[in-house]
């Protein structure tokens, strides 16, 4: 029997990857590449906790944009959540009111420093997706 | 059983062979050479990649003078550099990484004819190194010929980077990616001294003493090698001589609440929380001739 883990990073994946180029070609006039974070995620056992953790230094001064793409055959759209060094949140891609889900954030940074930057899929669901990060001027 | 066990196994090793689509050709073998020490030895990959993530991109400095309107100036790249005449791996994997950011500046100016030259001798540092199969050089080339899409361009050359930096840190080289590291950064601390010794600005200026905390960073990732050779004892030393600069510097922050809202679809985010940083002139002026005379050193061996 094939054990699937739940949560696994995605590693297999290169600058042919179409959901890569996709995602480039969607970030907008004006954003330039900076980094990208690609996610692979199996069904998760909570709806609350974000699987995928990475830290990334952002600058003040700056304006980043995320761009969340979520490959077709996904159960779950891509989410983002982005906590400081005090583990405070600083955004989220989930309107917590509205539940509307933005493929587009832009964060204008003031503090420099390492954040964490977590990824999921909707409701803890399975799926393929790339993040962007760009700087916007 | 066995042959379920041997199938399991040949898995496994495929999964971690084609792990990241190693563009290197089917069949092609790379001798593990002298540049490789124990694993035992190394700092853990995960920590090393996480400082890697975390450092100062070139990219981000050259999005900033941008932003303050500072001109694309040739005088700032490593020009003497010739790929052909590094003869220890050190040299190589510090020109490949110092060769990186200034391939970074170029591609954020849109160079890209520029470049061209630039790329080729990436190419034969990551060659004499058996790293060539990551650098993308074909592709990388041809977007910069044909003036496509510098987006595409920026991705294709983090994303090499990316791969050769990997394949270092999980090869038993990560002395090599340390250093490779180390070059990177540097050379962008010597854009952003440059560029404020002739600009001055206050955002640069605080960029630049933001560096202390990932000059710490720098230092944790390079410290398991200072004995290994001269070079990386002489690096170490070189890094220290920069730290002992920003002793005095210090970074606070003022609290606050982000604050949201909907543009055109997209959720901006607006932090009010801020860091400040408090250094002298005479610190800045200390850091700048430090950075310029060991960047200088590094480049005229």
């Amino acid at each position: 029997m094939l054990l699937v883990p739940a949560f696994s990073v995605l590693c297999g994946q290169t600058q042919n990857d179409p959901l890569v180029s996709t995602c480039l070609q969607s970030t907008g006039p004006g954003a330039k590449y900076l980094k990208d974070f690609r996610i692979q995620l199996g069904l998760g056992t909570s709806q609350d906790l974000f699987r995928y953790k990475a830290n990334m230094s952002l600058w003040k001064n700056t304006r980043y944009r995320f761009t969340l793409c979520t490959a077709e055959n996904s159960k779950g759209r891509l989410i983002l959540n982005i906590q400081d060094d005090a583990n405070n949140v600083v955004l989220s891609s989930v309107d917590g009111k509205t539940g509307t889900v933005y493929t587009y954030v832009d964060l204008i940074c003031n503090r420099s420093g390492i954040y964490q930057i977590y990824f999921d899929f909707t409701e803890g669901q399975s799926g393929s997706g790339v993040s962007i990060v760009s700087m916007v001027q | 059983m066995k042959g379920r066990v041997a199938l399991s196994v040949l898995g496994i090793l495929l999964a971690v062979c084609s792990c990241r689509n190693n563009p290197g050709k089917a069949g092609e073998f790379i001798l593990v050479n002298a540049d490789s020490i124990a694993a035992s030895a190394n700092p853990g990959t995960e920590s090393v990649e996480e400082i890697y993530r975390n450092l100062s991109s070139p990219l981000e400095i050259a999005n900033l003078f941008q932003v303050m309107g500072v001109p694309f100036s040739p005088a700032y790249l490593a020009s003497s550099v010739d790929a052909n005449e590094q003869t220890t791996s050190f040299q190589k994997a510090l020109y490949l990484g110092i060769l990186g950011a200034d391939l970074g500046y170029l591609n954020m100016y849109e160079k890209t004819g520029t470049a061209i030259e630039l790329v080729s001798s990436i190419k034969k540092l990551a060659d004499g190194l058996n790293l060539g199969q990551y650098f993308d050089f074909e592709t990388i080339k041809r977007v910069s010929l044909n003036k496509l899409n510098i987006d595409s361009l920026l991705f294709l050359s983090v994303d090499s980077y990316s791969r050769m930096d990997e394949y270092l840190r999980k090869n038993n080289r990560s002395q090599l990616s340390a250093i490779m590291v180390v070059g990177v950064w540097l050379e962008a601390q010597y854009f952003s001294t440059q560029v404020v010794r002739q600009y001055p600005n206050n955002l640069l200026r605080e960029r630049i003493g933001e560096q202390k905390y990932f000059l710490d960073d720098l230092i944790r990732i390079i410290s398991p090698y200072c004995e290994y050779d001269r070079e990386f004892t002489a690096m170490c030393g070189y890094l220290s001589n920069i730290a002992s600069r920003y002793e005095n510097v210090k970074i606070t922050y003022s609290k606050g609440e982000p604050s949201s809202s909907e543009k055109d679809g997209r959720l901006v985010v607006t932090q009010t929380e801020t860091s400040m940083v408090e250094m002298t002139d005479e610190q800045l002026d200390q850091i700048i001739e430090i950075t310029g005379i060991i960047r200088n050193k590094l480049i005229s061996n």
